[in-house]
């Protein structure tokens, strides 16, 4: 436990941004001289703070350390995070060997040759949502018109739910995650969602159809291996976790390409760059910037600091994705870079479930964009644009024209 | 030069499928449950880059680059 003395002059974490798209300036400070550190959150309580890609990969990975945020003392970004969390009982936040079980009644469902399958649908929807634009006639927002539409759509497609009930999940996972929800606002949203899924399980009780819900309930619920209210809070990690996440890296990254016209000119030159690009994207935005949050369950350590037991561990992504020791010229938005070693789906067990379909859905997006509006441009400047600063970062509305 | 060898840590396989991605002609995914299937343990010269890499990626660290008995 630290003393009074000692916390005052802790530096505060979350570091604020300058720039919306890239890494706070303290976090390369940090970096440089006390690449491990301890930090103060909003709640006065104390974190480490690891801000090398070695170090952060190595935490990420090491079993000493919890995701269970229902652990007393358990590190969090915002009092709306804390909230959030504690509604939650998904794979996400246990630690192996539950984790592992869980996580496993999934994985086939997102494994690459699976989940590839979905791009013939992919390319066909996405098509459709360009005409949906182009028939409106810019200025449009790109958040609601290509951002949000399409990682919707493939949830609905993934579980097999009304297309039409895409908007309803928008509107609660944007509340339950949001740092401007009401702590009360977000357990509120994350029980809406509860509920809904619990009547879907409740139809497909019987159902003999192929879809993930109904093959869950017949071969994981009725044989007693999940209680229904298990399923529930997975299918909401699916929802959470393919929603915000995709839609801020379309949204961002379209921005990001449209600030970088020369890297948008050599994506068009040579399409077999798309998916270097993607990960270039996912490396730079990292927009998971509020989830490597751990506690140490046992006693550890890091770059020879001892990390005792029930102390909180912060390893951000973002730190990780653009240290100059693994990543040249962090700062420099570059396609053509190898970035596949990058943090952005997290490490150790709890790397991203989904991150297979999240590349097939940058790819597809990506692959045509520029092509299809080869004159895209901002309607405003990047610094007029509002950001929000939830779990997962992102970007209110990007007005664009053509 | 001897070929090197990969073995895989299966306990510790979460079907993350990196390795999958990374280097398509050494390893696949259980159509079941996701988690790895090494397709070939033994790796030419020419081959070792793209393994290490796929060993690099891998989130928890199951897969490991034996070099031959010395």
């Amino acid at each position: 436990m630290a003393s009074t003395n000692e916390t005052a002059t802790l530096r505060k974490f979350p570091f604020q941004r300058d720039w919306p798209l890239s890494q706070p300036p303290e976090m390369a400070e940090v970096r440089k001289i006390e690449p491990i550190s301890k930090v103060q959150l909003w709640d006065g309580s104390t974190a480490w703070l690891a801000t090398r890609y070695a170090d952060i990969k190595q935490l990420l990975n090491d079993r000493a350390l919890s995701s269970d945020t229902l652990r007393p003392g358990f590190p969090q970004s915002s009092e709306t995070a804390a909230s959030f969390r504690k509604g939650q009982r998904v794979f996400a936040r246990m630690d192996p060997p539950q984790h592992d079980v869980h996580r496993l009644m999934l994985t086939a469902d997102f494994m690459i040759r699976r989940v590839r399958g979905y791009r013939p649908y992919l390319d066909a929807m996405i098509d459709e949502v360009f005409d949906g634009m182009e028939k409106s006639g810019g200025p449009v927002d790109l958040v609601q018109s290509l951002a949000l539409p399409v990682p919707s759509r493939v949830i609905t497609k993934l579980l097999d739910l009304p297309p039409e009930d895409s908007d309803f999940f928008l509107d609660r996972v944007q509340k339950a995650m949001s740092l401007d929800s009401t702590p009360e606002e977000s357990q509120q949203a994350g029980t809406d969602t509860l509920a809904y899924f619990a009547r879907v399980i409740e139809e497909r009780w019987d159902s003999d159809a192929d879809d993930l819900i109904s093959r869950l309930v017949r071969g994981r619920v009725r044989t007693g291996e999940l209680t229904p209210e298990e399923l529930q809070h997975m299918l909401h990690l699916i929802l959470v976790g393919g929603f915000d996440t995709t839609a801020n890296m379309i949204a961002l990254g379209t921005l990001l390409f449209l600030e970088n016209p020369d890297q948008i000119k050599k994506l068009r030159e040579n399409p077999d760059l798309v998916p270097a690009a993607v990960e270039e994207l996912l490396r730079y935005l990292s927009v998971a910037h509020h989830v490597a949050y751990r506690q140490a369950a046992e006693d550890t350590s890091i770059g020879g600091f001892d990390i005792r037991a029930g102390e909180g561990v912060i390893a951000p992504i973002m730190a990780a994705n653009h240290d100059p020791e693994a990543f040249p010229d962090p700062e420099k938005f570059d396609i053509t870079r190898d970035a596949r070693g990058h943090l952005a789906f997290g490490y150790g067990v709890h790397q991203c479930l989904g991150q297979p379909l999240a590349r097939v859905e940058l790819q597809a997006v990506f692959a045509k964009i520029f092509d299809r509006f080869p004159n895209l441009r901002l309607v405003e400047k990047v610094e007029n644009l509002e950001f929000h600063n939830s779990i997962i970062y992102g970007v209110e509305s990007v007005l664009v024209d053509w | 030069m001897a070929n090197k060898t990969i073995e895989v840590l299966h306990e510790r396989c979460m079907g993350a499928g990196n390795c999958v991605e990374v280097a398509p002609d050494f390893f696949d995914q259980d159509p079941m449950d996701g988690t790895v299937i090494l397709l070939h343990p033994q790796v030419a010269p020419g081959d070792e880059a793209v393994v290490e890499k796929a060993a690099n990626v891998c989130p928890v660290a199951a897969i490991i680059l034996h070099s031959a008995a010395s």
